[in-house]
């Protein structure tokens, strides 16, 4: 087959499947036809909007910011939608004799044949329209345009490309799971961000579009505007960027579609024999006292980075508890106090411990035969989270103050930041002894159906047990802040709480491995139902 | 042969008891797992402990191992009670499970490393054990390998490495070839003739009886949560000419031959 004649192939194969489909069932065409309305309508209104906005102080930020979210849509599309696309699965076209470069451009004039691509082009030429000044910006946003189309699409189909490989993986699952803390961060962002821009004008974009339109697609749209304001150079060296990030993005595509269609299916590869190093005898492990502790600490350690559900859970935790202080101190709402947030959510990591080992946890059983083992267990599992958390919760407060620019309330609020910590490690375990439950290792879900209310009163009876222990510190800090001559003595709560935290996960620890240790088996029962 | 009373009758020539269960009672809700069991197991002898899918062969092996608890009985292992002195059982017994998890997110040798060191072993013996296990189960070139990536037949070999790091003197398997490849299910075999040759004692639970047969020198038939006979093989398979027949007598299912039912099916007229 000739390089020219595959291009129409493919494009009409993709309109008659898109016709095909919408033939087999009324429902099937009601829903295509509705959501592809709604999706011109919003295109439309967007256009008007874009349109309307030109001339507006600062719009060329947001239009940037804009067009640099409509990127990472397109770039997270495939991920969520695997299945998406039929006509563009490459897998499906592997039993033809086709070289990979005609069968990328055709792959790619396909691609931009569906209601995505419109939607885009309507908000790309809006955009074009919001920013541009000047006959110059004009006949760049005519190169722009499609030059963003293109990056957009290639984006989508490289990232495609490669997770066909990857979904059929075990590091594919993996990654699926992670997929969703992507969202639970995304929100947060974007929920700070709207805060932000509800409570102060478009220009406070301006700083993150700075940095936004030098990224491509974004970079197009900057270009346009550098052009408007007579910054030629820049202009051309945004467009470059444009036109070397979709070329970049396109060889990508066609290298990845090479393997695939050349190599087996990752299902029924098997995996290197060197894909893991053992590291059982470097840095962090001489560290470590020998013995249980040190061999404890280093597979929690381990989990937190291979195991997906353990990862996501400390992902998730790490990120939530820098994102609310930090973002609350940025947008001048915070408080120092906001820091303890760091301490709080990785101690919930301390909760449900044995549920973290799955049914593996037999193993952990059949070595635990006294109190003793069970105590030097649990605190091996305090410390390997400590090992973590202290320095982050320390690195978020010290963070925290510098941008609120509060230091005399730095020794109160890490006192009280690891007076919380012992706190929810010593609820935390016992709570990992008194009411374990299973983690389901597939999917999203965190708890085995019918054990919820045991989760609920894990986690939210620990952390309400937690506040409660915490009080005196709060109690001794609020005091301290109320009298008179308090300020000085403020300090005090670094040491304060500090002592006040470790006797408690000590006491914690005492309390729970007593209990651990006479009810290993119903905890293996428990924690073996995912 | 032994009655159904499960007396002790044919016990083993070695004189002590491995294992010995008195009255072992497990329900589930309204299902009773295990009815009253009592067992003897001679100690280094290769023992069997057969029974259809549901006899309750793994919830037997569960609680005379401590990781389930009995509703009633006891279970006393080299002559120590299981839930009194668990320290001194849990350090002369292997086990190797059905239906649980390992830590499949080490690898092979990280696995055997951290159960070694949990288990109070000196670090540099329990890496001198663990190479020469993965040797000899033909593990060493998978042994950087996460077990979560290993096939069944490896799980069951490096499962099969941690119940044997700590030199039990009991080692509790339950179905260790089910789903196992000819060619590992003859490692494991190899591995097991020449731990039981040095005086130790193998439980294993299985429903394949030709397996049975070819392995143990003692068997004990479980049905329904109860033991139907026990004793050396010889004995338990009596007259019958296998292991199969004589179990199916056992349980009763001999007259469930596919008699007359199905007198249509095969040759002849359509």
């Amino acid at each position: 087959m000739s390089a020219p004649a595959i291009t129409p192939v493919v494009v009409r194969l993709k309109l008659s499947l898109l016709r095909n489909g919408l033939r087999q069932s009324g429902g099937r065409r009601a829903a295509y036809i509705a959501s592809a309305v709604v999706a011109l309508l919003f295109a439309a209104l967007q256009l008007v909007g874009l349109i309307a906005l030109r001339g507006f102080d600062h719009v060329e930020s947001l239009v940037v910011l804009l067009v640099a979210v409509l990127g990472l849509g397109w770039a997270v599309m495939p991920l969520f939608f695997p299945g998406g696309d039929e006509t563009l699965d490459p897998t499906r076209l592997v039993m033809l004799p086709l070289r990979p470069r005609p069968l990328v451009r055709a792959l790619l004039v396909a691609s931009l044949v569906g209601i995505g691509p419109l939607f885009t082009l309507c908000l790309l030429t809006g955009s074009v329209i919001a920013v541009a000044h000047g006959g110059a910006a004009f006949a760049v946003g005519v190169l722009a345009v499609p030059l963003a189309l293109l990056v957009c699409v290639a984006l989508a189909r490289a990232v495609a490309a490669a997770n066909v490989r990857l979904l059929t993986s075990r590091k594919g699952r993996d990654l699926a799971v992670l997929s969703g803390l992507v969202v639970a961060v995304g929100a947060q962002v974007v929920n700070f961000g709207a805060q932000r821009l509800g409570s102060s004008g478009l220009e406070q974009l301006d700083p993150v579009a700075d940095v936004l339109r030098w990224f491509p697609p974004a970079s197009a749209i900057g270009a346009v505007h550098s052009v408007g304001e007579g910054a030629y150079g820049t202009a051309a060296a945004q467009l470059l960027l444009t036109a070397a990030a979709s070329a970049g993005l396109l060889a990508l595509w066609a290298r990845a579609l090479t393997r695939l269609m050349t190599a087996p299916d990752g299902s029924t590869l098997q995996t290197g024999g060197a894909a893991v190093r053992d590291r059982a005898s470097t840095g962090l492990a001489r560290l470590l006292p020998p013995g249980r502790t040190g061999t404890a600490v280093e597979r929690s350690l381990r989990y937190v980075w291979r195991d997906p559900k353990t990862k996501a859970a400390w992902v998730t935790s790490l990120a939530i508890g820098l994102i609310v202080p930090v973002f609350n101190a940025w947008q001048g709402t915070g408080s120092v106090y906001f820091a303890c947030f760091a301490a709080g959510m990785l101690g919930i990591q301390m909760y449900n411990q044995f549920g973290q080992d799955t049914s593996a946890f037999w193993m952990v059983a059949m070595t635990i035969s006294s109190t003793r083992d069970a105590y030097v267990e649990l605190r091996a599992r305090a410390l390997a989270l400590l090992l973590v958390t202290l320095p982050y919760a320390t690195l978020v407060t010290v963070l925290t103050t510098a941008m609120l620019g509060d230091w005399p309330r730095l020794p109160e609020a890490l006192g009280l930041s690891f007076a919380l910590l012992g706190a929810m490690l010593a609820t935390g375990a016992w709570t990992s002894a008194r009411f374990p439950y299973s983690i389901p290792q597939e999917g999203y879900k965190n708890v085995a159906p019918g054990q919820t209310g045991l989760a609920w009163i894990s986690i939210f009876g620990g952390m309400v047990a937690a506040a409660v222990l915490c009080a005196p510190v709060i109690a001794l800090a609020i005091w301290l802040n109320a009298g008179a001559g308090g300020d000085d003595l403020l300090w005090l709560l670094l040491p304060v709480g500090t002592l006040y935290g470790a006797a408690l996960t000590l006491l914690g620890l005492r309390l729970a491995a007593p209990r651990t240790a006479r009810r290993l088996p119903e905890i293996l029962t428990a924690v073996s139902k995912g | 042969m032994v009655d159904a009373d499960g007396d002790v009758v044919g016990a083993g020539a070695t004189g002590t008891a491995a294992v010995r269960v008195r009255g072992l009672w497990k329900r589930f809700g309204q299902q009773v797992a295990v009815a009253g069991i009592d067992l003897e197991l001679p100690a280094g002898r290769f023992i069997g402990l057969v029974g259809p899918n549901g006899a309750g062969k793994t919830t037997t092996l569960s609680m005379v191992t401590g990781l389930l608890r009995p509703d009633q009985g006891t279970v006393e292992v080299v002559g120590r009670d299981v839930w009194r002195d668990p320290a001194e059982v849990k350090a002369r017994i292997g086990v190797l499970p059905e239906g649980l998890r390992l830590f499949e997110r080490l690898s092979g040798r990280e696995l055997l490393a951290y159960l070694g060191r949990l288990r109070g072993l000196p670090g540099a013996e329990v890496d001198k054990r663990a190479t020469q296990l993965l040797d000899v189960l033909d593990l060493a070139g998978a042994q950087h390998k996460l077990v979560v990536d290993y096939s069944t037949g490896m799980r069951k070999k490096i499962g099969l490495a941690a119940a044997l790091l700590h030199n039990p003197e009991v080692l509790f398997l339950d179905e260790p070839f089910e789903g196992v490849d000819p060619v590992s299910a003859q490692t494991i075999r190899g591995v097991l003739e020449r731990y039981t040759a040095s005086g130790a004692t193998v439980v294993f639970s299985s429903h394949v009886m030709e397996l049975v047969e070819s392995l143990c020198d003692w068997v004990a038939v479980m049905a329904a949560g109860r033991i139907r006979a026990h004793g050396p093989l010889a004995e338990v398979r009596g007259e019958a000419p296998s292991l199969q027949r004589a179990f199916l007598e056992l349980v009763g299912a001999h007259g469930r031959d596919a008699g007359s039912d199905l007198d249509w099916l095969g040759g002849g007229s359509r």
